[in-house]
């Protein structure tokens, strides 16, 4: 698998990217982190007790890390959260919309995580 | 060039952000350009940045992060005023946030995610430059002491503060250390160094109190242009209790003086009067403050009028020698001996002006040579002519100033004198204050051992006065002891006043000089004077100060009473 292979695989922004990183070399250097940054982990963990400030910390620690690897998809998900949990920010969706999207993006991280884990192995 | 390109080191920069790999890209970045150190909570950038203060050029701190957040980080520096130099560039990709933490002084932002490369590149670049440049400013614009301004900057600021708010009234106020540098020298450098520092807090928490601004103008000297005060005493005690903190066993004495708003006057000028009210406190160990006035103002313009006024006098001749006669006392009737040349200054315009005004004026000024220059000439072609005309040797004594002790031409001047108008040695006294004998007892004993040898007689003047133990008096090159004149002013009614004029007449006893006593003004005076041995007498009871035709009368009486006996 390519890394472009990967990208369209896991729903990033290839030239997104690119633009950030300037060289394959160092997009295959960072996105391989993605699995030990910790930040979908701790996005579920946060969702498990509703903690509003643990959800807004985590969903943008998300986002910045996944708009930064290109990851268009999961970067506007996480940014969703984080701006329901933004502190003074009035809550827009229930509790139970929040879980869904949470459950959304986990679905989605777990995916990248796998693809980048496929992508690793060849 | 070589060399400073060789001395710059690149400059170090701190990352600081929660996500390992945000840190990895922003690093990426940078890492041609920059050294790099990295943080990934708020606490240990905090740490970091006092660690690396020295080198840090910029810090890229992330706003939300576990442990400590951005704005907590922003807010610590801010409030720091040696961590407040480092420029702070936030992480973000919030509107809101850009805006709250360029409010919370923050130098720039930049968006994630980091896809322009340049555009971060520039605005590391630039701020890095405007705080660099800052900071030189910054250097040149206080004084590393005490963080009071520097001269220069402290002008500029006062003369807008002169030139924008005009309705503003503030005064001048000069305040410095008496004798600082003997502070300096007995209790070390450092010592004086902290009670600069000490000032320099103190000064800076009064100004926290009310609108101004300072300077540490030079050594010692501190400047303050400052909202108009009440009590300027008060201010003066508030410094000089803090300083008083420091040691009981160092004396420090701080002087001020004031020049208060005045329409119209500029900080230049301002600054200016208040030093000149500050340099009177000097020698005044009564008050230590001095608020300029009209009256300062008139004096300070009369001085600088005098002493512009000097040479034209000695050229126009306005300055004119007066003689008061010495009699002997031990004579019946008393006979006149000598007299002592008095220099007078008829000015065109001011009148006839007293040596006390000009005088000690000359004195601090160094100017004063001009001024006993003229006097000896007068003196000796005085004496010349009374003897040619009247034949009679009247000698005359002239003083000999501090100023004229270190001039190496002194001996050759006053021996051309004396030549050139044919004189005895003897008839041209010199005479020498006590206290310049003991401020200088080494030079001045060599000096006025030659003076004797080449047949001057010198007189000690204003005996009593000053501080001679009695073994230095033995040791003293002198002919002639001049009593001073308050030893006198008292001997009718105060039995003691009268018994140190005799310990007096008993010291010149035992130094075998005869004694003038100066300042008589009554016949009882002269009476317990004669009486007690005293052998000449000098003052009003004789006769004021004469010019030389009113002295020439006095001669000639004198030559008729002597053809009569």
């Amino acid at each position: 698998m390519t890394i472009q292979e990967l990208y369209a695989k896991i729903g990033g922004n290839y030239d997104q990217a690119v633009r950030i990183m300037k060289s394959e070399r160092l997009i295959d250097k960072y996105v391989r982190k993605l699995k030990s940054s910790g930040v979908g982990e701790k996005l579920a963990e946060a969702g498990e007790s509703m903690d509003a400030g643990k959800l807004f910390e985590s969903a943008h620690a998300m986002k910045g890390v996944c708009s930064n690897l290109g990851l268009d998809g999961l970067a506007g998900a996480a940014d969703e959260i984080t701006e329901e949990f933004r502190p003074g920010n009035p809550r827009k969706l229930s509790d139970e919309a929040v879980k869904e999207k949470l459950r959304d993006i986990d679905e989605r991280y777990r995916a990248a995580v796998e693809g980048i884990r496929q992508y690793e192995e060849g | 060039m070589i060399i400073s390109n060789q001395l710059r080191r690149p400059r170090l920069v701190l990352i600081v952000d929660d996500q390992e790999i945000n840190r990895d890209v922003l690093g990426m970045i940078l890492e041609d350009d920059y050294e790099i150190i990295y943080a990934t909570n708020g606490r240990e950038a905090l740490e970091m940045i006092e660690e690396n203060l020295d080198r840090l050029s910029v810090v890229l701190l992330d706003l939300i992060m576990p442990e400590m957040d951005g704005f907590k980080v922003l807010d610590i520096v801010r409030n720091d005023e040696f961590l407040k130099r480092i420029p702070i560039i936030v992480l973000t990709a919030e509107k809101n946030a850009e805006l709250r933490a360029l409010q919370m002084g923050a130098a720039d932002f930049i968006t994630k995610p980091f896809e322009m490369h340049e555009v971060i590149l520039a605005r590391v670049g630039r701020i890095i430059e405007l705080s660099e440049g800052r900071q030189l400013i910054s250097a040149a614009e206080h004084d590393r002491l005490t963080m009071l301004y520097s001269k220069s900057f402290f002008f500029e600021y006062a003369n807008r503060i002169h030139q924008y708010h005009p309705e503003w009234h503030m005064d001048a106020v000069v305040m410095d250390i008496n004798q600082f540098h003997t502070i300096n020298e007995l209790n070390g450098r450092e010592f004086g160094d902290n009670v600069l520092r000490i000032l320099g807090n103190e000064i800076r928490a009064f100004l926290g109190e009310t609108e101004g601004i300072a300077s540490r103008f030079e050594a010692d000297r501190f400047d303050l242009y400052c909202m108009h005060q009440a009590d300027y005493q008060q201010l003066l005690d508030r410094f000089q209790e803090k300083v008083n903190t420091l040691s009981r066993n160092a004396s420090i004495r701080l002087r001020m003086g004031v020049n208060p708003w005045q329409e119209g006057v500029d900080p230049l000028l301002l600054f200016d009067r208040a030093r000149a009210a500050c340099n009177m406190v000097r020698g005044d160990y009564k008050t230590n403050l001095m608020v300029y006035d009209e009256d300062m103002r008139n004096h300070e313009l009369l001085n600088q009028r005098l002493l512009n006024d000097l040479q034209r006098a000695v050229d126009e001749r306005e300055f004119c020698v007066f003689y008061q006669p010495k009699f002997n006392v031990q004579c019946d009737p008393p006979k006149l001996s000598s007299a002592e040349a008095l220099i007078r200054w008829k000015h065109p315009e001011l009148g006839m002006i007293s040596p006390g005004c000009f005088i000690p004026l000359f004195e601090s000024n160094g100017q004063i040579g001009t001024v006993d220059n003229f006097v000896w000439n007068e003196a000796a072609r005085q004496i010349a002519d009374w003897r040619d005309r009247l034949g009679v040797v009247v000698p005359v004594s002239v003083n000999l100033s501090r100023v004229d002790v270190f001039d190496p031409a002194l001996e050759d001047t006053l021996t051309g004198i004396v030549e050139r108008n044919g004189l005895d040695y003897k008839s041209m006294k010199l005479e020498v204050t006590e206290s310049a004998y003991t401020d200088n007892a080494g030079q001045i004993i060599g000096l006025i051992n030659r003076l004797r040898s080449m047949g001057f007689e010198i007189e000690m003047d204003d005996f009593g006065s000053g501080y001679s133990s009695l073994n230095m008096l033995s040791s003293m090159p002198i002919d002639v002891l001049k009593m001073d004149m308050e030893f006198v002013r008292n001997i009718e009614h105060s039995e003691k006043d009268f018994r140190l004029v005799e310990v007096v007449l008993d010291i010149a006893r035992y130094l075998k000089v005869p004694v003038v006593a100066e300042g008589v003004e009554t016949q009882r005076q002269m009476e317990l004077l004669r009486d007690a041995g005293c052998q000449l007498v000098q003052g009003y009871y004789f006769s004021r100060p004469l010019p030389p035709a009113d002295f020439e009368k006095l001669i000639l009486r004198e030559k008729e009473i002597v053809r009569e006996n």
